[in-house]
């Protein structure tokens, strides 16, 4: 994955604001990145333009050998869904799906038959085999944020973005997250690019990308 | 297409209860219309063949001449059911001698409606099937005490001798024709005119042509006869023999379309709130389903499917709703009706469901529309709303839909686009008046206690979204206030045309020198008699010196071209003139001025106001009468309306005292008289034989009870599109729900009371309440004014209970049903409401 001169500008109530100053930055396969910086430094931002949510304001984003800044949102929904997956720090389940139901999602919105199978068995790893049944607000948020893993990983992605994971969980729960995360990150050998605040989880990762202000601070660890 | 997912989302959202509004919204605007139209349907065919009776068939041709047997040919191979009658005056004789208006019928006779007779003078009478029999006559109860003879007595028509057999009480088409009902009614077997020897070339005779049966037939056959009938013949319509009945229905009708026209409007709007809010309510679910992988062809087609399964459910429960309600109604009204009520047709169902979805789509796509903009980066910016659907493009698609419906129902454009612009440029100075009351009732509350203080703090906030929400209450509650002061005018006007002792018998031929004493009887005998009118024929031949032939040519060729107009008064004709001092009941001048008491100027004339629009004749106009030979010049005065449906003699033309005393006439007038004193009748025929006696009391009658039916029809009408104004205002309350919940739960979470939460509550949808009141008020005296004067051609007057009662039903209905509706707010643990 790669990405160059990457900018993003945004016209708010007083005038233009220039959140990204232009970015670049090279991920390889399989290996785990953590973006770390202050709040309002344009974590989520960069993430959500490397993960093809919104368009950049300039700049080229490659994904393999594709080119995601000259795709669409059409063409860009049908990358997200085949080989990206997503954890956020909100959870987002859908509200109206029970736990396995929101596994199962990104399955069939590709009409897999397998889908309730592959779900049964992540819910089985995140260890959340008996709370199948229940709606999201039903669950902890550690529980959630679980399913949400299991979401992740349910379309076997080739790149997993994670926004501030734990930043709504206890820091035992958060840790056994972070656990979980790794564990299948390993064993589905993704590309994981994680925001995260906390500086031993981000010293997990193979390397640290530094972010203040828009611009990039690279250091190696 | 993702079929499997948006079920589950479909069913999910079903059972989480997502959907109710919306879904009863639907159910709401497909059973209106349904039932609506279902028994509007019903009742228009059933007041169809009861004013059928009227003219004792379907249609008829009224002709000087015998039928043309081709014509009778077509009718018969068309599949008509046909009946024909000869009318014509004749000396009757038995030991006294007395003119009479004798018809002759058919076996076939009537095709509408019954005869009846009895065997005592004036008593009513139970129905027969046929009338007279070979060799024997029917006569009305006063030619029996004219003649002074007994049932079974026989009697001499020219050369013929007939057995009187039976006392007519009643003929259906009794009332229809008057020039044929100058004397008691004798009715023999049409195959016994030959041998009467009356009836011979020249002589003035009549002859029906009665038809009845499938509409579509019979109108092919007007169409095929029409041009074929000479100036002498007339197509007669059931419009033509019911003039009241007719008049009255048009309201009822107009009337119960509006009522369609509000509750369609009415659930358009919640279905539109209600879509909105469950759209709002998926822009997470669409962002998170996007980050997945969802292609915007995907939203489509999941929410597609949605909306289809609306369709089908709320479609379905609608129709069957609106099925049970009608048939509800039907059977409350069933024994009331004269006339067994017919099957409802297909077409209510057909235009419920067309309803239904055109509204659905409409008002429940431009929410959803917005859904599939919805920009996947909302995942992490919950409050970027991230639409780029125009407003302008959603609004115009609801206008569009909301106008099409408008003119499918009532095929009027006209009233249509005045509704329609009427309804937006009221929803504009309300949003604006909303608007400007919201913001005076910042300065009212201050320093008030702290529910208060909660309370205009939220009002605050919100104001474009308050304003909106008070619009729309005010909407609902204007629709309702428009409907409820247009019926209660419309039944109050009913009443007021046919009060309880409205005239119930005409007297026509009567002499000028009987005019003093047959007053003198009147008053004997306690009989409330209308001043006698003078009759004098004649017709107009020049509007201010100009001959009437070319314009009554532009007359006739615009009446050929509408069927409406054909049916219209003529403005050269033969018309009975009079004069009179007073302005008759039940009229009213609209331009011009009544003459003085004790008027003797130069001749003066006051014209009815169709009359002087067909004829395009304006006050201070001169206009020339010929009345027996003579010429005869008037200035017109006044234009007057008048009361067709009051049952009062009334005039086209009306002179000012002594103009028209020089030339010969006779007299008519109506009175009432009650059933047990009709025995009166033969008292004023015994002394004036020689007079025109109509009994139009069994007409009242009928016409009295249709109007109790139709009334009953409005009131649950009405009950119906209130149900829909409470849903509307629901749905309203219900998509300000979420915000209310986490305001709530956060202000619960800092040791809010439940009881000051739900006082501020109160207050805030009281004041809500107070203001739409007030903004509905207003735009509802100024939707019924235009309604009223221009629609219902009713007499129109403020209402100033209304400007007390608007907002105070405000205040209450809102303030109750918010606090009823936002009753959960409380009682949920804030930790849901924070977590959802
Ligand atoms: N659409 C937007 N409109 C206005 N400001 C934005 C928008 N998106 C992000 N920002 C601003 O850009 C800055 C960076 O945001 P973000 O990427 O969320 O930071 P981080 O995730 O590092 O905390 C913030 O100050 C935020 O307020
Ligand atoms: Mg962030």
């Amino acid at each position: 994955m790669r990405a160059i001169g990457l900018h993003k500008v945004v016209s708010t109530a007083n005038g233009e604001l220039e959140i990204l100053k232009g970015i670049d930055l090279e991920i390889k396969a399989s290996e785990s990145v953590a973006l770390v910086g202050p709040s309002g430094s344009g974590k989520t931002t960069l993430l959500s333009l490397l993960a093809g949510l919104d368009t950049a304001s300039k700049g080229k984003i490659y994904l393999g050998s594709n080119e995601l800044t000259a795709m669409n949102e059409e063409l860009r929904a049908i990358v997200r869904g085949r080989v990206v997956g997503f954890v956020f720090q909100s959870f987002q389940l859908l509200g109206s799906l029970s736990a396995l139901e929101n596994v199962m999602l990104p399955l069939e919105l590709k009409n897999s038959p397998e889908a309730k199978l592959v779900a049964l068995q992540l819910m089985d790893k995140v260890g959340l085999t008996h709370r199948c049944a229940h709606y999201p607000n039903k669950l902890s948020g550690g529980e959630q944020q679980r399913v949400a893993i299991a979401r992740a990983f349910a379309s076997a992605p080739k790149v997993l973005f994670a926004d501030e994971p734990t930043g709504n969980l206890d820091t035992a729960t958060g840790r056994v997250i972070i656990d979980l995360l790794f564990e299948l990150n390993r064993e589905f050998g993704t590309t994981l690019i994680l925001v995260t605040h906390d500086k031993k989880l981000a010293q997990r990762c193979d390397r640290e990308i530094n972010i203040d202000s828009g611009e990039l601070i690279e250091m190696e660890t | 297409m993702h079929f499997k997912l948006a079920l589950k989302l479909f069913l999910r959202d079903l059972k989480g209860g997502e959907l109710t509004i919306l879904i009863g919204a639907l159910v709401i605007a497909v059973s209106t219309v349904t039932t609506i139209s279902l028994f509007v349907d019903r009742l228009e065919q059933a007041l169809f063949r009861e004013s059928a009776t009227f003219i004792a068939a379907d249609a008829a041709i009224y002709a000087p001449n015998p039928i043309d047997e081709a014509w009778i040919k077509k009718a018969n191979s068309l599949g008509l059911d046909d009946a024909k009658t000869i009318s014509f005056l004749s000396m009757v004789f038995s030991s006294r001698s007395q003119l009479v208006s004798v018809k002759a019928v058919g076996a076939d006779y009537p095709l509408r409606g019954q005869l009846s007779v009895t065997a005592t003078p004036f008593e009513s009478g139970s129905p027969v099937g046929k009338g007279p029999k070979k060799g024997e006559v029917w006569v009305e109860s006063r030619l029996i005490s004219a003649l002074d003879i007994l049932r079974g007595d026989s009697v001499e028509i020219g050369l013929a001798s007939f057995e009187v057999a039976q006392i007519l009480s009643s003929e259906p088409d009794r009332a229809v024709g008057f020039e044929s009902a100058a004397g008691p009614r004798v009715m023999m077997n049409i195959s016994d005119v030959a041998s009467t020897g009356v009836v011979k070339p020249g002589s003035r005779v009549t002859y029906r042509y009665l038809v009845s049966g499938d509409g579509n037939a019979l109108e092919e056959f007007e169409r095929w006869v029409r041009p074929k009938l000479a100036q002498s013949e007339r197509w007669i319509s059931i419009e033509d023999g019911a003039e009241g009945v007719g008049y009255a229905l048009k309201r009822a009708e107009s009337f119960l379309l509006l009522g369609a026209l509000l509750g369609v409007v009415l659930a358009g709007l919640s279905i539109a709130l209600a879509a909105q809010r469950y759209a709002l309510r998926h822009f997470d679910h669409v962002a998170i389903l996007k980050t997945l992988g969802t292609t915007v062809r995907g939203i489509d087609s999941i929410f597609m499917i949605i909306i289809f399964a609306l369709c089908l459910i709320g479609g379905f429960l609608g129709v069957l709703v609106g099925f049970l309600a009608q048939a509800t109604i039907a059977g409350i009204l069933d024994p009331l009706m004269p006339v067994e009520l017919p099957a409802p047709s297909f077409h209510g169902i057909v235009l419920g469901l067309v309803t239904g979805f055109i509204c659905l789509f409409s008002f429940a796509f431009p929410p959803l529309l917005k859904l599939r903009a919805i920009e996947p980066v909302r995942v992490f910016r919950r409050d970027f709303s991230g639409t780029t659907v125009s407003g302008l493009l959603t609004y115009a698609f609801s206008g569009f839909g909301i106008l099409g419906l408008m003119y499918w129902y009532s095929e009027n454009i006209e009233l249509t686009l005045f509704l329609f612009s009427g309804a937006i440029i009221a929803s504009m100075v309300l949003f604006f008046v909303a608007y400007l009351l919201l913001q005076s009732g910042q300065l009212m509350g201050m320093g008030a206690g702290s529910a208060w203080r909660l309370a205009l703090s939220g009002i605050q906030r919100r104001g474009r979204n308050i304003s909106l929400q008070i619009l729309v209450f005010g909407l609902a509650i204007m629709l309702l206030l428009i409907l409820f002061l247009v019926r209660t005018a419309l039944i109050s006007e009913w009443q007021a045309s046919l009060p309880k002792d409205a005239p119930n018998h005409f007297v026509l031929n009567v002499a000028q020198i009987d005019v003093d004493p047959m007053n003198n009887l009147f008053e004997e005998n306690n009989v409330r008699a209308e001043p006698l009118f003078s009759m004098t024929r004649g017709r107009v031949i020049a509007i201010n010196g100009e001959p009437i032939v070319v314009k009554d040519r532009l007359g006739v060729e615009e009446s050929a071209k509408s069927k409406r107009g054909a049916r219209g008064p003529r403005f050269s004709s033969n018309r009975n003139l009079t004069w009179a001092q007073y302005l008759p009941n039940g009229n009213r001048v609209i331009d011009g001025l009544w003459w003085d008491l004790n008027y003797s100027g130069p001749p003066l004339v006051s014209i009815e106001n169709s009359m002087a629009e067909r004829g395009g004749v304006k006050v201070g106009d001169t206009l020339d009468f010929k009345i027996q030979d003579q010429i005869f010049s008037a200035q017109v005065a006044s234009i007057r309306s008048v009361a067709w449906d009051s049952m009062q003699p009334n005039f086209y033309f009306i002179f000012s005292p002594g103009t028209i005393g020089q030339f010969s006439s006779t007299y008519m007038t109506s009175f009432f008289l009650e059933k047990k004193n009709k025995s009166f009748l033969n008292t004023l025929l015994r002394y004036y034989p020689t007079i025109t006696l109509i009994e139009i009391d069994a007409v009242i009658e009928q016409i009295t009870s249709i109007i109790k039916k139709v009334t009953l029809a409005i009131e649950l009408v009405l009950i119906l599109i209130l149900v829909s104004g409470a849903f509307v205002l629901l749905a309203s309350i219900q998509a300000s729900m979420d915000e209310r919940f986490r305001q709530s739960a956060i202000l619960r979470a800092l040791g809010a009371s439940q009881r000051l939460i739900l006082f501020s509550l109160f207050i805030e949808f009281a004041f809500m309440g107070v203001l739409a009141g007030i903004v509905a008020t207003l735009g509802a005296e100024i939707t019924v004014f235009f309604l009223e004067s221009q629609v219902f051609e009713l007499d129109y007057s403020p209402h100033l209970v209304l400007w007390v009662l608007g907002p105070l039903s405000g205040l209450f209905i809102i303030g109750c049903l918010g606090l009823w509706a936002t009753r959960k707010v409380v009682v949920t643990a804030p930790s849901n409401a924070l977590r959802q």
